[in-house]
């Protein structure tokens, strides 16, 4: 049976999502996917516009957090929001990609919640057998 | 996982985790709580949480939670840690992501009885006036420069701009400004996040609430207070909002990054912390301190909007003072005797409120003789309360007890079964308006999804940690 590209986890007070992918780099485009179903409605968003996106960390935990904090960003900092994410390139230790989406239109585009950060409680990423999985938490 | 059998019951409201149960804890564990209680909180990870805080360097006395705690990230919420300001650690995992996160009590000269038959066109003008939801933005209108200095100087900054009256800001925790503050260490990203949402309410836990005040404990200080039966008053319940939750975010990256230099191991990233006196600890209580001004302007905003909607409806003479307003997601330096000893210590009260008893000089003097009002929000639907702080929170919770109700549901446990209009009608049908921008704002917050605020609140009154003053029911709700 195959898995989804991300479900959402329980948490008492917040969210968490469960990502999964054949390839690091997939994972991380489908935890930014989630993160982004977590904030609103990406169906409605049109892919008009891309910005790049770039984040280091010195382990791959702290560099899935902090690739989704440059997305959360975009939707908190710059009122820009991606209909998807992709990813270029991928080391364990730097990444880079593309958002691709348009600036906020707040009567097209309705935000379910303010995703306040992403957390490193239960922060993981591992491979099972050539499969990519990731958990994250995020505080909203 | 901690199990019951390992928790040692001091007395009906105190049960303690000895340290030892858990290598790396420097301390015990002491949680206020009830018995029927504790088996809720056995649930899920927070007593874990209270002993990970046990093992940060440098922490005095206990590692406290307070009976509303539930699971949060590194600290449970509910939480509160001292540590020593010469030798111990800062970790903005205690304070949180929504910096002095708060609660401010507006006093009104109406009655339940003025505004019942207005309720409607009440509840709607301060939904059309105060900026809410996801993506709200103010109507708060900063020049350059303005940020900087509405971080440096908090409420008495939006008073002096025209967002307010004389009095409002003095009857704050800290008169609404920590001196401290620096908003050099607040970083790009955060001011960006931050410019716009001065006088928004957000979304989330986040609300507005008209209530009045159906019961009074406490007659001397509920009238020092200025409170009576019947009297409308208004809770505001937000905090820093994108600002605050960038300087949290941008601080524990840094300090992830710092702890090795210092030798520190924490249990939990999120715990990431560094010695207080370092050059990142110093950076981050300016920045930290300059987000808490923040939320004092904040809620200073919001406060001067909703004594105009009040006064649009009401009139003029429909006079709307501050009672007081206090942060519950705050590390604040603070003097306790622990062991005979005067100590400083920097407290981190990651969910819970400062609760100074009578007599303390950080009291405004109107409410001196009764002691510091503790602000107590409820969930939507039930009451909330007004304490006062108790001798008992001086002598062992660090001047602290809870701040709400606290979560039992998840999100989407909450929803499940319950749809908008069936919240919304059993709501009305005990006389409270709710008004919402997002469907989530009503659902994830129905009262099922709480403790027993009553049972919460009995807990820091018998404990000896506050006491009651009065019981706030709402009338409307107004939510993110």
């Amino acid at each position: 049976m195959s898995h989804p590209p991300f479900e959402i986890l329980e948490h008492t007070a917040d969210i968490g999502v469960r990502a999964r992918g054949p390839s690091l780099a997939a994972l991380f485009e489908n935890a930014a996917a989630g993160l982004l179903d977590v904030a609103f409605d990406a169906g409605a968003v049109t892919a008009r516009e891309s910005r790049p996106l770039v984040a280091e960390a010195a382990d791959r935990e702290s560099l899935l957090l902090n690739w989704l904090q440059e997305v959360l960003w975009l939707v908190d900092g710059e009122g820009w929001l991606p209909r998807r994410v992709e990813v270029h390139e991928i080391s364990e230790t730097r990444v880079t990609g593309v958002a691709r989406g348009e600036p906020r239109d707040p009567a097209r585009h309705v935000l379910r919640v303010i995703v306040k950060a992403v957390t490193y409680h239960l922060l993981s990423v591992r491979e099972d057998r050539g499969a990519w999985v990731a958990e994250v938490y995020l505080d909203i | 996982m901690i199990y019951k059998g390992q928790i040692r019951k001091i007395d009906d409201y105190r049960w303690l985790i000895p340290g030892h149960i858990r290598p790396g804890t420097h301390t015990d564990a002491l949680i206020y709580t009830t018995e029927e209680m504790l088996d809720s909180i056995l649930q899920d990870l927070s007593l874990e949480q209270a002993l990970n805080v046990a093992c940060l360097p440098g922490i005095v006395g206990r590692s406290l939670a307070m009976p509303d705690i539930h699971q949060g990230y590194g600290f449970p919420i509910g939480g509160v840690a001292a540590m020593d300001f010469e030798h111990g650690v800062v970790s903005p995992g205690g304070v949180g992501f929504d910096i002095n996160c708060g609660v401010r009590l507006l006093g009104c000269a109406l009655t339940e009885t003025d505004v019942r038959p207005r309720l409607k066109e009440l509840v709607d003008q301060v939904f059309r006036d105060v900026p809410c939801g996801v993506g709200g933005h103010g109507d708060v209108k900063l020049g350059s420069g303005d940020l900087d200095e509405l971080l440096a100087k908090g409420a008495p900054w939006m008073v002096a701009h025209g967002y307010g009256t004389g009095e409002d800001a003095r009857f704050a925790e800290s008169g609404g400004a920590i001196r401290e503050a620096d908003p050099t260490q607040v970083s790009q990203r955060a001011k960006q996040r931050g410019q716009g949402q001065v006088g928004t309410l957000g979304s989330g836990n986040h609300f507005l609430e008209i209530q009045f005040v159906q019961q009074i404990f406490d007659p001397t200080a509920a009238e020092a207070l200025g409170l009576s039966e019947g009297q409308v008053v208004v809770l505001i319940h937000t905090g820093s909002r994108g600002l605050g939750h960038q300087v949290c975010t941008d601080f524990v990256a840094q300090m992830n990054a710092a702890m090795r230099k210092y030798n520190i191991e924490v249990p939990d990233r999120q715990l990431a912390c560094v010695p207080i006196q370092s050059p990142e600890g110093k950076s981050y209580l300016g920045a930290m301190n300059a987000s808490a001004n923040f939320a004092w302007a904040n809620r200073q905003g919001i406060t001067h909007f909703t004594r105009k909607a009040i006064q649009k409806v009401f009139g003029g003479e429909a006079a709307v003072r501050v009672i007081y307003d206090v942060a519950h997601n705050i590390a604040k330096r603070e003097r306790y005797v622990v062991d005979r000893k005067e100590r400083d210590l920097l407290v981190h009260r990651k969910g819970a409120t400062r609760a100074f008893p009578a007599g303390h000089p950080e009291i405004p003097d109107r409410y001196r003789h009764v002691g510091q009002p503790v602000l107590i929000p409820g969930s939507m639907g039930t009451a909330s309360y007004v304490l006062v702080g108790a001798e008992g929170a001086m002598r062992e919770s660090f001047g602290s007890v809870c701040h709400g109700a606290g979560r039992m549901l998840s999100r989407t446990a909450a929803k499940k079964g319950r749809n908008v209009e069936g919240v919304r009608q059993a709501l009305e049908a005990q006389g409270i308006l709710v008004r919402s921008e997002t469907r989530n704002g009503i659902l994830e917050e129905v009262p099922e999804a709480y403790k027993d605020i009553d049972a919460v609140i009995d807990v820091v009154h018998n404990a000896g940690l506050a006491r009651k003053v009065a019981r706030l029911r709402p009338m409307g709700v107004i939510k993110g």
